[in-house]
């Protein structure tokens, strides 16, 4: 089964930037002047490596998240950088600042991480759950805020915000691809640094702190790099859901294995997992791409479901 | 190297102060809910004290190595929050070292073996039944050798036959190098042989020789009548 799914993924990210509303021959691609050429390498190949790339850190945030929480449902967005970077593109908008929305969005997550962090630094002792509470308060908080900026904006300004928040894959160009490809390789590195104290945090904290783990340390490092990464994709692509969720339950899965061996395969199937929905939303036929945050959850959460299902049943 | 705790008090715990030298062994008896886990988790560090230290080490104030060769704590149940992981990985974690990447740690099996767990090697930890899980956590312990070990009630879920083969483990002086045992059964206790810590209400209202703690007019005191030396067997009254 496993031969046959990295089969399937690998065909699918080769197809994947050929699909699309405009047919592309490949006859015309390397011709350089050509408008296929230009939308093949300036827009479809872009589009794909942003949803793989996105994808991937969404999805190894999400195994992260789960693991340092020991909470099956914590997802990437669950401290509410998310919600930081949703309500700060939603000011830039309101603003006028449009076009600095990427910039502003990075802003609000990281001034999210931050404000975490820094309550944390006042608890006594260390406890995740208290952390994970004040995420919420913070999630909810900025929801709130975000209402006022919609009750304030003009017709078309919310607009704009509305489709923020359900996310979008549209780019042009490699630049920002490099900068999402930096932060996975910052993230992957983090990560994998971390592997053995990552292992020991998969039993219990107990079990980690006798073998001689500074375990707030650790999952303070461990979720301040996955907030980095995942606030510099939601300044991209707006907050896309259920990736984070879903990807690390449906892998576990499928390999049967510990989460720490499952480092590179997230990453690899979160990113297809985005690449497909993207490849569908822009394939349906309609005037407009389906945004994209829409169709992971209608992907996704069917998916989980009967995966739940299976599993209790089996 | 000693371990020593100096006139330690919290909420539950009164002016708690003894010290054990290295390669001695302890019982800790006392009653539910009268701060046995409690002074287990201040010894480790878990609860950091500045009343603890270990040849002068406070635990809770060195990481890595240096303070996993101190000291361990076992729990009565085990805790296990990945659902694949086995057991033999598991127990690679255990191994001193295992945290900076031993990767393949001899003496696994032996130790499986010794606990009659070969069987379940590569059985996910979350599948095995609450004996299983307990003599798992003793593996762990045996591989990870600190110098101090404290295991908590080690025999609450085990069989007569798992039951004996822990007492041969416990009682072998050379199994680990001090043993700190929290535990309600008398009879282990007594058979053991080893020095008694009573904790009543929070304070220390025995410490000394077996012995003395097991004659029967001091039983009765402490254990209201409800415990009875019978042909050299630690027996409650049922």
């Amino acid at each position: 089964m496993k031969k046959v799914i990295l089969l399937f993924a690998l065909v699918l990210l080769t197809i994947a930037p050929f699909f699309g509303q405009i047919e592309l021959p490949i006859s015309e691609l390397f011709n350089s002047d050509s408008m296929e050429h230009k939308v093949f390498f300036d827009i479809r190949l872009p589009r794909v490596l942003l949803a793989f790339l996105v994808g991937g850190i969404l999805a190894l945030g999400g195994l992260i998240f789960q693991t340092v929480f020991r909470n099956p449902m914590s997802t990437p967005f669950t401290l509410g950088v998310a919600s930081g970077a949703t309500l700060f593109t939603a000011i830039a908008i309101v603003l006028g600042f449009s076009t600095l929305s990427p910039l502003f969005a990075f802003v609000g997550a990281m001034m999210t991480v931050l404000i975490l962090f820094g309550v944390a630094s006042r608890f006594e002792r260390y406890d995740s759950s208290s952390l994970l509470l004040v995420g919420i308060a913070l999630s909810f908080f900025y929801a709130a805020a975000l209402m006022v900026m919609f009750y304030i904006s003009s017709l078309q300004e919310s607009y704009e915000i509305m489709r923020f928040t359900m996310g979008s894959l549209d780019i042009v160009g490699f630049e920002n691809i490099i900068v999402l490809a930096l932060t996975s390789a910052f993230l992957l590195a983090v990560i994998f640094k971390y592997r053995y104290e990552l292992k020991l945090l998969l039993t219990s904290y107990e079990f980690a702190y006798l073998k001689g783990i500074d375990v707030k340390k650790t999952n303070y490092i461990l979720l301040f790099a996955v907030s980095v990464a995942v606030g510099v994709a939601v300044s991209f692509t707006g907050p896309i859901g259920f990736v984070g969720l879903i990807i690390p339950h449906i892998l576990k899965t499928i390999y049967k294995q510990s989460a720490d061996k499952l480092i590179m395969p997230i990453f690899f199937y979160g990113g297809m997992f985005l690449v497909l929905s993207d490849l569908i939303a822009r394939n349906l036929g309609t005037t407009s791409d389906i945004p994209i945050g829409v169709l992971t959850s209608f992907l996704g959460a069917p998916f989980f479901i009967y995966l739940l299902i299976k599993r209790k049943s089996s | 190297m000693p371990i020593k705790i100096d006139n330690y008090s919290n909420e539950i715990l009164k002016n708690i102060s003894f010290s054990l030298e290295a390669g001695e062994h302890l019982i800790i008896l006392g009653s539910n809910g009268v701060g046995k886990t409690t002074l287990a988790k201040i010894l480790c560090g878990m609860t950091p004290s500045k009343a603890v230290t270990i040849d002068t080490i406070n635990p809770s104030k060195v990481y890595g190595k240096k303070r996993a060769k101190l000291i361990n704590y076992i729990p009565p149940k085990l805790d296990v929050f990945d659902e694949f992981i086995t057991v033999h990985e598991f127990l690679e974690l255990g191994f001193i070292g295992g945290v900076v990447g031993a990767q393949h740690p001899t003496g696994i099996d032996d130790v499986l073996k010794k606990l009659q767990l070969i069987h379940l090697a590569n059985k996910a930890c979350k599948m095995l039944s609450s004996g299983e899980s307990q003599l798992l956590l003793i593996a762990s312990a045996l591989l990870h050798d600190a110098c101090y070990t404290i295991f908590d009630e080690p025999t609450a879920n085990l069989d007569p036959q798992k039951m004996q083969l822990l007492f041969g483990l416990l009682k072998d002086v050379t199994t680990l190098q001090s043993k700190l045992i929290i535990t309600h059964n008398l009879d282990l206790a007594y058979k053991l042989g080893y020095n008694i810590l009573f904790l009543e209400d929070g304070a220390m209202k025995f410490y000394g020789s077996n012995a003395n703690f097991f004659e029967q007019k001091h039983l009765d005191t402490l254990y209201d009548s409800s415990v009875e030396k019978r042909e050299n067997n630690i027996v409650v009254k049922l």
